[in-house]
């Protein structure tokens, strides 16, 4: 059954080639194009970061449109660091500048035989030389293209050093900030030696049926507005996580050795926010303007959202929030993902704390916990691959290999891919949404954020099971995951920010189909969509299937499964994960 | 959003290019301003060579679209780039009537409209250099010196 099918641009690196297609008949947008285009194109087994990679970057008919927050590009690949199916999202401008220059997929083939940037000016497209770009970083690339392009409005998407070394948890960001973070596809553009993409677009979103797309985008914004974490997301964006982290007992200080952090106030949401905070900064048409700029003695830059602020303060011990929020800039220049490069410093830093490994293993860099020098220094050895940074590059899980089992035990990660900075132990839907997602270790896919909010009657009628309310009880897991899979799919096709849509539950099936229809003028159902969105969940299971993926594989780190919470305020925590995905199995009909 | 509400009232579609007010955002600086008509004391714009523009009640620019052959003047005279030209004719701000739906739209109370409204003088910008993009970015890169100059002096957003 096809929805809508939008405009495709085939870009042939290899040739230097440039082609026009339709995307695939099935999918409503973004991540569902791109998983049916890999499925379907992609040949199995190969190596995700030679020629035969394809990288895909979509928008949705709804991105640039007036529905609030319509902002996010999707870039998807097989991913370098899981093996698996790879995509992630960026927020920011450049997706709707792509939509209003009429391109909602862009499918990356081959590999260019000197490093290349793709200019986009409406229907206008060129392959061009990208070697003056070459080691800058992703700012100084953006700035520089505006400034040549005699164009600062111009939107630009661009990999950093991490990107062109392939470290495979490179990342492709916007806006100097907005990054597509995880699953390394930022190491898959570097491959293909694509440094940056560049648009400028004129084209409107006009909505075939005006009023009833109106009625559809006030009825969003009035649930936004009138939702009652509003002020404070408006206020402290996602950094206000580190207080409810800390409240749930879900922090994962020094390693997850603790879910109790003694130096919160230092590094919390208050303190970021009277230190380092200079001015609130917004995606393209959001009303939430959750993004803050920072100025600190290390430079300025846009964030750190809750990610990089805990990542680099509480998980690696780490009390100087100031030094947190420079890595944090210097993580987004050089194009890295702050969550994976987080975990893997905490980590060194637990391997050195347990006598895995010593300083001298990491060419001397000082080990200790919320060591200035090794938060300073391995993001930028990292990017360019110098010393121990060339091994660190490929990740935890390849990284352990290196350094032995025991080295091995202390990774956190699934399927290869790091986790976020909470404990899994404490929220048992977001444990399960991370054993078994399609990108592996990874809490975004869609948020079951019902289980933090008590609301037994939202979770009744959303999932049918009062119980999936409750974040230390296992029952109705797998219908919460199900049902926050199947939102997350759907606002990766909207392209609307999941900050909005997941984690404030303020979009349904229901309203995404009166913006649908409006849009496009013709009768899209809720259950339509649902069945869009299941049917490429599907896909995105048999491509993993299809690349060796094996059912044990769905699980969290072992530690996680032998060893209780130890402290704080879910002191005891454990988790069954093979009943919880026993459960999400049976809800999918898997065996 | 004040731009997507300017496109959306005037053209019933979504896209800068079809808005009067226009965000520049120099992200390497941690600026991004807002940018519409004025209605500066100067007014370069009313250099037109087919005399096509006059000033309304409210200090607006006034367009006979009749009178206008696009030949853009307006808009390279424009010291700030507030002039928009999309659809071969120039976008001038006309307040929307006085409905001024960027003004209701933007949610930090940014912009605001004062029917006191004096005229800016904007004599310090006839100089600037380039295309109407790159004159917003001018703009925004002087008017939001102080408030760099703020930052680096320890002011923070609560402070």
């Amino acid at each position: 059954m096809t929805i809508h099918r939008g405009n495709c641009l085939r870009v042939d690196l290899g040739n230097h080639e440039i082609s026009r297609d339709l995307t695939p008949e099935n999918g409503v947008g973004g991540r569902t194009w791109n998983s049916v285009t890999l499925l379907r194109e992609l040949k199995p087994g190969i190596d995700p970061l030679g020629p035969e990679n394809i990288l895909c970057i979509s928008v949705g008919p709804l991105t640039g449109s007036e529905l609030i927050a319509t902002c996010r590009f999707i870039a998807s690949a097989k991913s370098p660091l899981t093996g698996y199916l790879g995509d992630s999202g960026a927020r920011g401008f450049f997706a709707p500048e792509m939509r209003w220059a009429g391109h909602d997929q862009i499918v990356f083939t081959g590999v260019s035989d000197r490093w290349a940037y793709l200019l986009i000016d409406n229907e206008r497209v060129e392959i061009r030389d990208a070697s003056h770009l070459v080691g800058l970083d992703i700012g100084e690339t953006t700035v520089q293209l505006r400034e040549e392009l005699h164009d600062p409005d111009l939107q630009v998407a661009a990999i950093g050093p991490a990107g062109e070394n392939l470290v495979r948890y490179a990342i492709i960001s916007c806006n100097l900030a907005r990054a597509a973070g995880r699953t390394g596809m930022g190491a898959v553009m570097g491959s293909k030696k694509l440094k940056a993409i560049a648009v400028h677009g004129d084209k409107p979103v006009r909505p075939a049926d005006p009023e009833r797309f109106r009625k559809a985008c006030a009825q969003l914004q009035s649930n936004l507005v009138g939702h009652r974490q509003f002020e404070a997301r408006r206020k402290y964006g996602t950094t206000r996580i580190m207080g409810l982290a800390a409240d749930m007992g879900i922090l994962p200080a020094y390693h997850y050795r603790s879910a109790v952090f003694e130096h919160l106030n230092k590094v919390d949401a208050e303190a970021l926010r009277r230190d380092h905070v200079v001015k609130a900064k917004s995606c393209y048409n959001c009303n939430v303007h959750c993004s803050r700029y920072n100025y600190t003695r290390y430079g300025e830059g846009e964030g750190p959202e809750y990610e990089a602020q805990a990542g680099f303060t509480v998980k690696c011990g780490n009390s100087d929030l100031e030094l947190a929020v420079g890595v944090s800039n210097a993580v987004n220049r050089l194009g890295l993902d702050c969550i994976s490069t987080a975990e893997v410093i905490a980590w060194l830093m637990e391997c050195r704390h347990e006598g895995v490994i010593s300083d001298a293993d990491v060419d001397g860099i000082d080990l200790s916990w919320g060591s200035r020098e090794a938060l300073l220094k391995l993001p930028e050895i990292i990017a360019r691959r110098e010393g121990i940074g060339n091994l660190l590059a490929e990740g935890t899980r390849r990284a352990a290999e290196k350094f032995g089992p025991e080295a091995r035990k202390l990774t956190v990660e699934v399927k290869g891919l790091e986790l976020f900075s909470a404990d899994p132990r404490g929220i048992k839907g977001y444990a399960l949404m991370n054993a078994v997602n399609s990108r592996g270790g990874d809490h975004y896919r869609g948020e079951p954020m019902i289980e933090l909010t008590g609301d037994e009657d939202r979770a009744m009628r959303r999932v049918g099971n009062r119980d999936a309310a409750h974040r230390l009880r296992e029952e109705g897991k797998g219908a919460l995951v199900n049902y926050a899979e199947h939102l997350g799919l759907l606002s990766d096709s909207i392209t609307i920010c999941k900050n909005i849509s997941c984690c404030m539950d303020v979009v349904d099936f229901d309203l995404a189909a009166e913006a649908y229809s409006g849009l496009l003028g013709k009768e899209i159902s809720p259950g339509e969509l649902w069945l869009a969105c299941s049917h490429v969940s599907q896909v995105e299971r048999e491509f993993n299937l299809r690349e060796g993926l094996q059912t044990e594989e769905d699980t969290l780190p072992a530690r996680f499964l032998n060893h209780p919470i130890p402290d704080g305020p879910s002191k005891g925590a454990t988790i069954d994960i093979r009943r919880l995905v026993r459960d999400y199995y049976r809800e999918k009909g898997w065996k | 959003m004040c731009e997507v509400a300017c496109s959306s009232f005037h053209f019933g579609a979504v896209s800068p290019a079809l808005s009067r007010i226009r965000v520049a955002k120099l992200e390497e600086i941690g600026l991004d301003m807002a940018v519409a008509c004025l209605s500066c004391s100067e007014k370069p714009c009313l250099e037109c060579p087919t005399e096509a523009l006059s000033v309304g009640e409210r200090g607006e620019i006034l367009l006979d679209v009749g009178l206008c052959d696009a030949c853009g003047v307006c808009v390279e005279a424009c010291p700030i780039g507030a002039v928009g030209f999309y659809g071969e004719r120039p976008l001038f701000c006309n307040l929307c009537g006085g409905a001024t739906s960027c003004v209701n739209a933007c949610p930090s109370r940014a912009l605001s409209y004062r029917e006191d409204h004096k005229e800016l003088p904007l004599a310090a910008f006839l100089r600037s250099k380039g295309n109407p993009s790159q004159k917003r970015g001018q703009y925004v890169r002087v008017e939001g010196e102080p408030l760099r100059e703020s930052w680096k002096n320890g002011v923070r957003i609560d402070s």
